[in-house]
């Protein structure tokens, strides 16, 4: 996308900042003591996913994380915040006795899958990105992959039905 | 002469900068740097202006005069008032969550600011022309909703957080028929480029063939600007001023600004989406087309202000109730009709 | 591009069935929702008989993307079979307990396609997508008595569990994409019969084992399941136990046996000491239970160790033996079930000792729970043992220790299924009126009891289909 400036390779430095910011941000989403801030670093470590996908030119797929991640599932995140009852908020993301178990096996994963991802070449050039992604998602969504498509469409009416039934007031008459 | 003023200007610009020997790439970073903060003098001047405006309508509507004491007609009354607002020390009071309290007076230009990056002012004068543009007026909008839920949690009192938590409920409810409505637009025009919608509105204007989805857009907007009638957010009879009441001076300048800004984009994209553009009506095209584009923001703007001094505050419940059963399914209704009509037409060969 | 919508006829009849039970839901009169549940299951055997006449029409949808080959139809006929009986055995139960039938059956009708999905899909994103919608569904049922705390702690506990597990799976399916460079697996397996084994492979491997073995409750990643079992409304477990574990067996089965064929070898030892664990940890954390619904959950954690045996050999015959299994583990899971639910519904206990004298008051409940209970155990002449036998007989070559194990724990299982069964048959009943069973609860109980007689008998026809069905699989 961005041409070689004076000989810097520009995608990449954009590519380190970005990744410097989601790994800061996402781990201070587990380790900050107020789960609001956590919510807050969220944000950014999403907007900042968002910005790993404009440099690999799926900018349709950036703005989907920024409206979906950023946009709406952080207020989930804030909705489900506001029902916790607790009096100090330093107190509201706590770790429990599991953390130094729990850290040390997620290291041992990270690390382990970071070695494996390393020895492999990954082999094969991408196709090129079309220029319109929009039109191409759009004819393949509804041609090719028809099917998951309409799973989709299902499982949304399914979550709906289910949130509405199991949410619903319950009427004085209802289950007597 | 007058249609291209904007554009010559920044070829002016543009090959003075290539003149002194600046490269190519540089330039259009200054030009873009440049273009951007003429936007946001742009949006500040039409905040100032559209308070002093909002003022007017209203003392009109309600039989009186409004300012006239600060300069010719009392339009300098805003800027005093934010003189007045600067002067005013910042209080910060005790338990509140200092970094965000602070910032987010700040943060909330943000989406405004990058949202007109990609409204098309007039023919080929769009400050970034991308593919996606409604799509990405839509994203950057969602963003504005964490932003006062967090000014109001940050400022530690009930009335601020019960503020935030209406707008989380307010906005997200209503962002869904307003997405909704705009689709069937995008349906008919076949694009996501705002530039391309405004051209496809060329023959008739979406206002027309997309009704029920302007309706729906108008609706939705105000309640996404958290006007009145559905300006429960700030409700000052229940809630003193929602999410804003711990904040003073300078911050809350900020945020009275911002919803004027917010309100401009909601009237923008209304324009762009259903009223043409800057396409010109009847073909009058001695105005340039950044003036009609101009006229038909603040047509809608004067909408906006006319509902809310007319109009008394809705309940939360039957506001949620409104969006929800009523909004949301009249807008898939729009879609699916409009998609069926599409189809007709297509076959029969339009 | 032209496709041929012939072959997902079935597909399309249950999400129309879906959609048009939560309509009718809406616009019918209140007291005639009970029926809902009759016009379902009518509707389902419907679409059964869609689905067995159109045995022999196999064909791809969509690319390549959605398979219809004889092994999907099969497993489809299982959940298809599973579902009618679930709802036979759970209208008088939704009716008296639960409320909200339209939703109830819709919900469940649309978990029944995600299974049906899951079973015909090609390709990682439509297979997330089917087991994304069954296991959602399935969230939603599990809370649907939702005026009970102990419902809606078991629906949290699922969710989370599922979420955790869903992630797992998508890492894992990711790395081997990444692998790979495709998401049909069919491909995948060709590319990866040419490539030696990865270190990244093998990572991704152990997350997909990882993830569905959240779902089929594997140990040890079993742990949600009693809880879950013991929340959840009485036909909504025995649902789970059978179409969500049957439906993740049909994805294991088409991402390791076909999309890993070739590196079999370094999973198969993986599968094996899987299925040892869970089977020795399933059935001796079953004998101290005292509630039927907990001991049933652990009897199906066995039940998985014992399915799970079918996959260590990666072969037709191992295939066949878990497509089997499959079929008379549904007939065996929700006869027990169905009484314990209409047991449920006169009782108001889940209580063993609350069994006491059962024999007396309804012969018929008593001898079904009996007889399922034996064709688990594997006991001959019930179908349970012919099941077994095809699973074992897979392992006794490569691992005779497997096999060993299985017959020594199923030993085990006889003991605690025979604890019940000494309840219900020498202890005296507190209250001995007899019990009248209602139709659609006694046609369900006597149907599950004459397939697992029959088939412990007469095996032969079916085990042929089956056959014939695993070959189809390995024919791409």
């Amino acid at each position: 996308m961005l041409p070689m400036f004076d000989g810097i390779d520009w995608l990449g430095v954009f590519f380190y900042i970005l990744s410097a910011v989601i790994v800061v941000s996402a781990l201070l989403v587990v380790f900050s003591k107020n789960i609001v801030h956590s919510v807050l670093w969220l944000v950014i470590s999403f907007i900042a996913v968002a910005g790993i996908f404009i440099t690999l030119n799926a900018d349709f797929l950036a703005l989907i994380q920024v409206m979906v991640y950023a946009g709406a599932i952080c207020i989930m995140v804030v909705l489900g915040i506001m029902l916790i009852k607790r009096d100090d908020m330093n107190k509201t993301n706590m770790f429990n006795s599991q953390l130094y178990f729990g850290g040390a096996v997620a290291l041992m994963v990270t690390f382990l899958t970071g070695f494996a991802s390393y020895k492999i070449n990954y082999s094969g050039n991408p196709p090129m990105v079309p220029e319109n992604s929009v039109e191409s998602i759009a004819t393949l969504l509804l041609s090719k992959y028809v099917i998951p498509f309409e799973v989709v469409a299902l499982l949304l009416t399914v979550t709906l039905v289910g949130a509405i039934y199991i949410a619903r007031e319950v009427k004085a008459d209802a289950d007597s | 002469m007058l249609e291209s003023i904007f554009i010559e200007i920044a070829d002016i610009i543009r090959y003075w900068f290539l003149d002194l020997g600046t490269p190519e790439l540089l330039t259009e970073i200054i030009l873009m740097l440049i273009k951007l903060s003429a936007i946001l003098g742009f949006i500040i001047v039409n905040a100032l202006w559209l308070v002093y405006m909002e003022r007017k309508v209203a003392a009109y509507i309600q039989s009186r005069i409004g300012p006239i004491h600060t300069g010719p007609k009392g339009l300098l009354q805003t800027a005093a008032d934010i003189l007045k607002l600067m002067g005013k020390e910042i209080i910060l009071p005790d338990g509140i969550n200092r970094i965000i309290f602070i910032l987010m007076p700040i943060l909330i230009f943000v989406p405004p600011l990058m949202t007109w990056a990609v409204i098309p002012f007039g023919r080929d004068m769009t400050a970034v022309d991308i593919d996606m543009g409604v799509f990405y007026i839509l994203a950057v909008g969602s963003l504005s909703t964490i932003i006062f839920w967090a000014a109001g949690w940050a400022s530690n009192n009930k009335y601020s957080l019960i503020g935030g938590m209406r707008v989380v409920a307010q906005m997200v409810s209503y962002e869904l028929p307003l997405v909704l409505g705009l689709l069937g637009v995008v349906m008919i025009s076949g694009s996501l480029n705002l530039n391309q919608i405004v051209i496809a509105q060329d023959n008739v204007w979406f206002i027309f063939t997309q009704p029920i989805a302007f309706l729906i857009y108008l609706i939705a907007g105000i309640s996404e600007t958290n006007r009145a009638p559905f300006d429960l957010v700030e409700g000052e009879s229940e809630i003193i001023a929602g999410p804003y009441t711990e904040y003073s001076g300078m911050g809350f300048a900020l945020f009275f600004l911002a919803e004027y800004a917010n309100m401009m984009v909601v009237s923008a994209v209304c324009t762009v989406m259903f009223l043409g553009g800057w396409l010109a009506p009847f073909g009058m095209d001695f105005i340039p087309s950044w003036v009609w584009f101009f006229l038909k923001m603040y047509f809608i703007i004067f909408l906006f202000m006319w509902i809310r001094w007319t109009y008394p505050r809705m309940r939360v419940d039957h506001l949620m109730a409104f969006g929800w059963k009523v909004l949301v399914p009249l807008s898939l209704a729009n879609i699916f009709v409009t998609g069926a009509c599409i189809y007709i037409f297509r076959g029969i060969g339009w | 591009m032209q496709m041929d919508f012939s072959v997902i006829i079935p597909e399309i009849a249950m999400v129309s069935l879906g959609v048009l039970v939560l309509i009718l839901g809406l616009i019918l009169p209140k007291k005639s929702l009970p029926r809902l549940g009759w016009f379902t299951s009518f509707s389902l055997i419907g679409i059964l008989a869609l689905v067995v006449l159109n045995w022999n029409n196999v064909g791809t949808v969509s690319g390549g993307l959605y398979l219809i080959d004889q092994f999907s139809q099969f497993f489809k006929v299982i959940f298809l079979t599973a579902a009618i009986l679930v709802v036979f055995g759970s209208m008088a139960y939704v009716d008296k307990h639960l409320g909200g039938q339209a939703e109830y059956y819709s919900i469940l009708v649309f978990s029944t396609l995600g299974m049906m999905v899951m079973a015909s899909a090609n390709d990682f994103i439509t297979m997330y997508l089917g087991l994304e919608l069954m296991t959602i569904s399935f969230i939603v049922l599990v809370c649907f008595r939702r005026n009970d705390s102990e419902s809606l702690e078991a629906g949290m506990k699922y969710v989370l569990l599922a979420g955790i597990s869903s992630a797992v799976l998508l890492y894992g399916l990711s790395l081997i994409y990444g692998i790979a460079g495709t998401v049909l697996v069919v491909e995948v397996g060709m590319i990866l019969a040419v490539q030696q084994s990865l270190p990244l492979l093998l990572v991704g491997v152990v997350m997909l084992v990882a993830g569905l073995g959240f779902k089929i409750a594997a140990v040890p990643f079993h742990m949600w399941a009693p809880d879950v079992y013991q929340g959840a409304p009485t036909p909504i477990t025995s649902f789970l136990a059978v179409g969500s574990k049957m439906a993740s067996f049909a994805i294991l089965i088409r991402i390791f046996v076909l999309g890993m064929f070739g590196v079999s070898l370094s999973w198969g030892i993986l599968m094996a000491i899987l299925a040892g664990v869970t089977i020795i940890i399933g059935n001796l954390v079953a004998i101290p239970q005292t509630n039927i619904k907990r001991l049933m959950a652990y009897s199906g954690i066995a039940q998985a160790g014992y399915i799970l045996v079918g996959m260590v050999t990666a072969s037709q015959a191992g295939v066949k033996a878990i497509m089997f299994y499959g079929f008379i583990y549904i007939f065996a899971v929700v006869g027990v079930f169905t009484a314990i639910s209409y047991y449920y519904n006169l009782t108001g206990s889940d209580e063993i000792k609350d069994y006491a004298g059962l024999s007396q008051r309804s012969p018929l409940m008593a001898a079904t729970m009996v007889v399922s209970m034996l064709t688990m155990a594997g006991i001959p002449p019930f179908a349970g043992f012919v099941g077994k036998f095809y699973l074992f007989m897979t392992v006794v070559e490569n691992y005779l220790w497997l096999a060993i194990i299985g017959l020594i724990m199923s030993m085990v299982s006889v003991y605690y299924y025979l604890m019940v069964v000494l309840v219900m048959y020498r202890d005296r009943p507190q209250d001995s009126s007899p019990i009248v069973v209602s139709l659609p609860v006694r046609m369900t109980l006597i149907f599950t009891m004459l397939v697992s007689v029959v088939l412990g008998v007469y095996p032969g026809p079916l085990s042929e289909i089956i056959n014939k069905a695993a070959l189809s699989f390995f024919m791409h």
